[in-house]
């Protein structure tokens, strides 16, 4: 086809969407709540006016209300999550025999690039985006973020962010990136699929979104508190996000630098990572010192929740509430000391590798302080086993087992022993889904009041509960056990010399592992009944939906849902409010 | 600011933070009297500058937090606030009853158990 031709064409394809935008604007269902432009909470609000928000997709598209944009991360996230599970459960499913029976090998790689990529950064960064988007101004007082349309914008910068990452899977005749979620040099310089250039941009547009949320907290937290909220009395999930948002600041910015070089590297001949250049180790270092810090912005905020939500339900409020601070800001300075114990096995210099292994022993001292000023609320305190709090004692529970096999991998020797094997993917997935996962699904639940105004069903929500607790506890600890007999990471097919370890034991395990994630899969279908059935035919929920309101528990959160419910202006009226003083002719 | 912002009570708090320091300070003294690699200028720079940046690093971000959260007491106890670090509900006060009690929700569809007395005892650390 000539140019004049494929400019026609372009055109008319830009018609074309601009039409499809249009007849969406003039879709009025699309299930809109809350009319007001945003809940003042102790009456902040100068003006007197209902100002409604335009109706239809419009106002998804147009909204700067924090918590709008709030849900938006949360259903971009959900999505994420789907994806991302939906291709473990085909890699889960290639590996409960040894050989490659269902997908090929490069397939598989696809897929567990997707799988860690979209969990890591498409689910876990949004998800925690979500809550404190909605949750912190609400928390601190405040009528909006700082900056409301950078908010809006760094939220949209994640879907084309998305759509750029699983390039490879929804283009045809384009084969997925196989670089892993760590992209090491020189397989990602030297893989020649264009899905690992569409990846990496895609990576960078997600990295800008989140330094600009991340900016836009460190100024809403620290300006736009409410007068009586100081620093003594900042509530624990505003500064973990406000800890986390500094990790985000100092860390997202390398990752992009790093990206631009491999994109040079890959497409321009550089030599940053090369062998004969700047070396594959190089990469290792910029990588992780991005990396390690990443880890600690997924785990702090939900460490949050937890700490918020946890003493709601022990009757009491949370334990040595300032170690928890200070142990917040603790991990948030060391999480940058740590990074090259990722790479005790590449060969660096014994005595560098030395120091991070004592800050990595360090680290874990104000992890471990969390977890006893847990264990020390809900001592004697008087327990509800609701859902939230089920999935926090979860929380817990799993944080301890994934906390101590990290700690034992922090040791030089047996790193050197148990490195890229299972053992690793069993730790880290008991944070990553055990901890950070049950924490969000904590928050999802006891939130649930406020972002819906309906109660969802207990039952299901139970079941959900026992479900991933079981199945997270059968596939990462059937991991742990696959570490112990030596099967590798990353592997579609896998094949033992008997003389080492029998074939069926390892096959036996990756089926208990695989059992384990149909149930979290099940579980997870339950969850996404519960919700939406939940939030087409629950009850509505009243003013305190928890029973918190005569403790000391309450919560500013619930305190603005109250007033909400108070000053709720009927909808269906078409008359304008005139807050000029109308005109007197 | 008060004199004695670093009081007995904050300095208790602080020693969460003391912990780690003291591990890191236990190694830069182990790797300085023991090398069994050996000394090399590059390598051992390295080696202690990753010890000592993230001890720096940690004690000026615990010394600047701490007295942010003690003067930020200081302050609400001259105002005659109750000094709780962990009160998420400032201006609400314990005990005091709602006259308007909240709607219950459903039994068989919510999940708020009945409102239990809870404690309005405080913790204080």
């Amino acid at each position: 086809m000539d140019l004049s031709g494929q400019l026609a064409l372009t055109v008319l394809m830009g018609v074309f969407l601009v039409g499809v935008a249009v007849l969406l604007t003039r879709v009025e269902d699309w299930r809109s709540y809350t009319p007001l432009a945003s809940g003042g909470v102790y009456g902040d609000e100068t003006g007197h006016a209902v100002q409604h928000k335009p109706s239809g997709i419009t106002r998804w598209l147009t909204t700067v209300d924090h918590k709008d944009i709030g849900m938006l991360y949360g259903a971009y996230a959900i999505i994420a999550f789907v994806w991302g599970g939906l291709a473990v459960l085909i890699m889960r499913t290639e590996l409960a025999d040894p050989a490659a029976t269902l997908i090929e090998a490069g397939f598989y790689n696809g897929l567990l690039t997707s799988h860690g990529i979209t969990m890591l950064f498409l689910f876990g960064t949004p998800i925690i985006a979500a809550f404190s988007n909605y949750f912190v101004p609400l928390l601190i007082g405040a009528d909006d973020m700082a900056f409301p349309r950078i908010n809006a914008i760094a939220f949209w910068l994640l879907p084309p962010g998305a759509l750029l990452i699983w390039a490879g899977f929804l283009i045809p005749g384009m084969a997925p990136s196989q670089t892993s979620w760590t992209m090491y040099t020189p397989l990602s310089i030297e893989q020649t699929h264009a899905a690992t250039d569409l990846m990496l941009l895609g990576l960078h547009l997600t990295g800008v979104s989140a330094t600009m949320g991340a900016i836009n907290f460190i100024a809403t937290i620290f300006t736009e508190r409410g007068d009586d909220v100081n620093w003594a009395n900042l509530d624990i999930f505003s500064w973990t996000i406000l800890t986390q948002s500094g990790l985000i600041l100092f860390a997202f910015p390398l990752l992009g630098s790093a990206l631009i070089m491999l994109l040079l590297d890959r497409n321009f001949g550089t030599t940053f990572f090369t062998v004969d250049g700047g070396s594959p180790i190089l990469w290792q270092h910029l990588f992780w010192f991005f990396g390690h810090p990443e880890v600690y912005i997924l785990v702090l905020p939900p460490m949050g929740i937890v700490s918020y939500v946890l003493p709601k339900f022990s009757g009491r409020k949370l334990f040595g509430f300032k170690f928890v601070v200070y142990s917040t800001l603790a991990i948030g300075v060391l999480s940058f000391g740590v990074w090259a114990h990722h790479m005790f096995s590449t060969g660096i210099d014994p005595r560098v590798r030395a120091s991070f292994m004592a800050v990595s022993m360090a680290i874990a001292i104000p992890s471990a302080v969390k977890t006893f000023n847990w264990i020390t609320t809900m001592w004697n305190g008087k327990i509800r086993l609701t859902t939230p709090m089920l999935f926090c004692i979860g929380f817990v529970s799993n944080f301890i087992i994934g906390g101590v096999t990290g700690v034992f991998l922090a040791a030089i020797p047996i790193d050197l022993v148990l490195h890229d094997t299972y053992y690793v993917v069993g730790h880290f997935h008991y944070i990553v889904m055990g901890a950070i996962a049950f924490a969000g699904f904590a928050g999802l639940y006891y939130w649930y009041p406020i972002f819906t105004g309906k109660m969802y069903q207990r039952t299901l929500a139970k079941a959900h509960f026992w479900l991933w607790m079981v199945g997270t506890n059968l596939t990462f600890l059937a991991m742990l056990l696959l570490g112990y007999e030596g099967m590798p990471r990353r592997y579609a097919t896998y094949t033992f010399d008997a003389g080492i370890v029998n074939l069926d034991v390892i096959t036996a395990l990756h089926q208990v592992a695989t059992l384990g994630a149909f149930l979290i899969a099940f579980g997870t279908i339950v969850w996404v009944f519960n919700f939406v059935q939940s939030w087409y035919e629950g009850p509505d929920v009243g003013e305190d939906p928890w029973g918190l309101e005569d403790s000391t528990l309450y919560g500013r959160e619930f305190e603005w849902h109250r007033n909400r419910l108070r000053t709720a202006v009927a909808d269906g009226g078409e008359e304008d409010v005139v807050t000029d003083g109308g005109n007197e002719e | 600011m008060a004199p004695d912002v670093f009081d007995r009570e904050t300095m208790l708090d602080l020693s969460v933070n003391v912990i780690p320091l003291f591990i890191i300070l236990f190694f830069i003294v182990l790797f300085a009297a023991v090398a069994p690699f050996g000394y090399s200028l590059v390598d051992t720079t390295i080696q202690m500058a990753l010890l000592v940046i993230p001890f720096i690093g940690l004690a000026i971000l615990t010394y600047f937090s701490g007295k942010a959260i003690a003067e930020a007491e200081a302050k609400m106890e001259e105002r005659g606030d109750l000094a709780h670090a962990e009160n998420d509900t400032p201006g609400a006060h314990a005990g005091e009853s709602t006259p308007d009690a909240p709607d219950a929700p459903d039994a068989t569809e919510g999940d708020a158990e009945s409102a239990v007395e809870t404690r309005s005892t405080s913790d204080q650390d």
